[in-house]
């Protein structure tokens, strides 16, 4: 896979949102589908680690001004979070887990690397990135 | 599904260092023995710098 195969303009906008969503999507709508799927599957792997490794969800709580920039970065995984937020029975993580600590850095950096991956597919769809 | 979770600390950092590298890797680089390059310096930096902390961090153990 090569960055320079002709792309039909795409909205970036749209790709923007569809890599928020589903990690990789925003690669696979702008046309490069096995970059899309590493992706997906890098994210996918980190952040299920994350929460075997009984890592926390963040949310805000007041008093706490750095759970805003955790919970930004978790919130980042898009429909993962969402999904997990919904199915899992202790979303704040197990505190005295031996791995909670790894857990929490997996899900934030899966969080993260998904934000990276929005902001390079505007890049790509804005002609900035080949 | 816990008896599945590995809490050897080594494995866990090998194994963020390995999904990371990989990562940056694909999103910074295009072409194939480029990627190997960036992979492969990535993932020894990060296991061989975990790897020097530890041990910096060995005399003071709390």
């Amino acid at each position: 896979m090569t960055g320079s195969e002709a792309i039909p303009s795409r909205s970036p906008w749209l790709a923007m949102a569809l890599g928020w969503l589903v990690p990789g999507l925003g690669h696979f709508y702008l046309g490069r589908k096995r970059l899309a799927l590493a992706f997906a599957g890098i994210i996918a792997v980190t952040f299920f680690a994350g929460l075997s490794f009984q890592g926390r969800l963040y949310s805000i709580e007041p008093g706490q001004p750095l759970t805003i920039l955790a919970t930004f970065a978790v919130y980042g995984s898009g429909v993962l979070n969402l999904a997990a937020r919904m199915l899992s029975e202790n979303p704040g993580g197990a505190i005295l887990a031996t791995t909670y600590e790894y857990g929490c850095a997996y899900l934030l950096t899966a969080g993260l690397m998904n934000l990276l991956l929005v902001l390079d597919a505007w890049d790509i769809a804005t002609g900035k990135k080949r | 599904m816990i008896a599945l979770i590995p809490v050897d600390h080594f494995l866990i950092m090998t194994l963020y260092a390995l999904l990371v590298s990989a990562f940056f890797a694909l999103l910074w680089r295009e072409d194939r023995r480029e990627r190997w390059k960036l992979f492969g310096t990535l993932i020894a930096s990060l296991v061989l710098g975990g790897l020097a902390v530890a041990w910096l961090m060995y005399p003071f153990p709390k």
